[in-house]
């Protein structure tokens, strides 16, 4: 360590022996949210963890199960090239490669995203929609929390003091399946108003999986697993899209802030889930 | 304020004290007294605070000083030839690219990591490339003529 309080530890037992051992202690992955923060006065922690030099944290690899596991450590330009992302899958690399800047997207990391969670941030949006996991590693062991349950409340995760991400578990892609992520910026670059992930598969005209997820119109990603449900074995016609996009925009709690008004997201809300699954169905007719 | 650090900045060593908060930017304009790299939003938003770490393209503003030892950093003053201005800042000059200047130092220096990828940029590529900067003299058409008017040589 240095004098200041900066620890560069190589292993996960060591990060989260140093994160036990100070409650105001903070770990750095790129730094790009977390600095800025500082530079805020909005935390000022006692001491920081670098994760730069935990290898474990930086893998991208199946797991027995076989769920892929990307690690928390991999950057967002990573993240958007991974070919171990296939099918309904890519999105997340999609939403990847819509963050930010090439430099920021250089910077930033998936788990840094995670655990920061800004509502406006891309990522939870797509995990969300792919029912991915969170992997968690503190003194106490490791633990894997569903995203539906690890995104709580406007920037609250289910992270407890002492807790480390070691990587971001992703199940495989239903087959034949096609993902889009859409998002609504201002201009290239900034935050999204609004976000929609959607995932889809068909067999013959009936829809054998379809998961719709829309950010950045609340406290946390919004999914109606039920009225998804109800969409299975059918032909997604016009009505029972009109139906769930509906639904979705009465569920949505948007706020009005510098990009939009609340007013304005609950309009765009159902277009823009109409638009990306009528994407979706093109590029299965197309094949592609 | 905080511990000796030692950085090798434009090729040079150079020490510095920092805190556990201090950033990179404060460390180069505060105490090396190099202002080429601005303070704009402190945030990562505006580009103006460009430096090269090892090679690519950083927010000197979201890197912590304690964290940049034993890295190469390369800031605008950095990218002069013997004490000259290099070619591509001639051409931010020749083009009128500079208008209050505030922009310029990060334009160049990602302007300059652009020109090593990409020898002969297109207009959208240098687009691409610039869009983390931020010029709010919005004088963007004459920076796209200085990078542009650079690689043609
Ligand atoms: C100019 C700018 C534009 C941006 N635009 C977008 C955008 O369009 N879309 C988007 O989604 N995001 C955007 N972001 C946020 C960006 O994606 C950040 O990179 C990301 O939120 C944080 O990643 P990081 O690795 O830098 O985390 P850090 O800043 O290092 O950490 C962020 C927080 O997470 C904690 N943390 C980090 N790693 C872990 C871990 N493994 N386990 C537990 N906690 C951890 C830290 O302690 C800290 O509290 C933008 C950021 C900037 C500066
Ligand atoms: S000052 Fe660093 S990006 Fe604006
Ligand atoms: S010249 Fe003034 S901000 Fe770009």
């Amino acid at each position: 360590m240095t004098e200041a309080g900066y620890f560069d530890p190589v292993s996960v037992d060591e990060v989260v022996a140093l994160l036990a051992a100070d409650d105001e202690a903070k770990c750095v992955a790129g730094g790009a949210s977390l600095v800025a923060m500082m530079n805020a006065r909005l935390v000022e922690p006692s001491r920081l963890v670098s994760l730069r030099h935990v290898e474990e944290l930086k893998k991208i690899e199946t797991a027995e199960d076989g769920w892929l596991q990307i690690g928390a450590l991999v950057r967002h330009c990573d993240v958007a090239i991974a070919d171990e992302l296939a099918d309904g899958n890519q999105i997340l690399s999609q939403a990847a490669s819509l963050i930010a800047n090439p430099v920021i997207r250089d910077m930033g990391t998936i788990g840094g995203s995670v655990g920061h969670f800004d509502p406006a941030a891309d990522y939870p949006v797509a995990l969300s929609a792919l029912g991915a996991e969170i992997e968690i590693a503190s003194e106490k062991g490791r633990r894997r929390i569903p995203v539906s349950n690890f995104f709580v409340d406007w920037y609250e995760t289910a992270l407890e003091p002492g807790d480390l991400i070691t990587c971001i578990r992703v199940p495989p892609p239903p087959t034949g399946s096609t993902g889009i992520y859409e998002k609504l910026a201002k201009v290239k670059g900034d935050l999204g108003i609004a976000m929609v992930a959607v995932i889809m598969a068909m067999q013959g005209d009936a829809v054998s999986h379809l998961a719709v997820s829309v950010g950045g119109c609340g406290p946390k990603p919004i999914r109606l697993p039920e009225a998804e449900q109800a969409l299975i074995g059918g032909s997604i016609d016009e009505a029972a899209i009109q139906d769930l996009v509906g639904k979705l925009s009465t569920a949505s709690d948007p706020v009005d802030d510098v990009r939009a008004s609340a007013a304005y997201r609950k309009l765009l809300i159902p277009r823009l889930v109409a638009q990306a699954i009528g994407q979706a169905k093109v590029n299965l007719r197309d094949g592609s | 304020m905080g511990e000796t650090i030692s950085l090798n900045l434009n090729g040079e060593v150079r020490e510095a004290k920092a805190g556990l908060t201090t950033t990179l930017l404060e460390v180069i304009r505060d105490q090396l007294g190099l202002t080429g790299a601005k303070k704009g939003c402190n945030q990562g938003v505006c580009g103006a605070c460009t430096v090269s770490i090892d090679g690519k393209l950083a927010r000197a503003c979201l890197s912590l000083a304690v964290n940049s030892v034993g890295r190469e950093i390369t800031t605008n003053e950095g990218l002069t030839e013997d004490g000259e201005p290099s070619a591509l800042q001639q051409s931010f000059i020749d083009n009128g690219a500079v208008q209050c200047g505030f922009c310029t130092s990060g334009m160049i220096v990602s302007s300059h990591a652009l020109l090593q990828d990409i020898p002969n940029p297109s207009i959208d590529e240098v687009r691409d490339g610039l869009s983390g900067n931020v010029c709010r003299c919005s004088g963007y058409r004459k920076i796209i003529d200085a990078v542009r008017g650079v690689a043609r040589g």
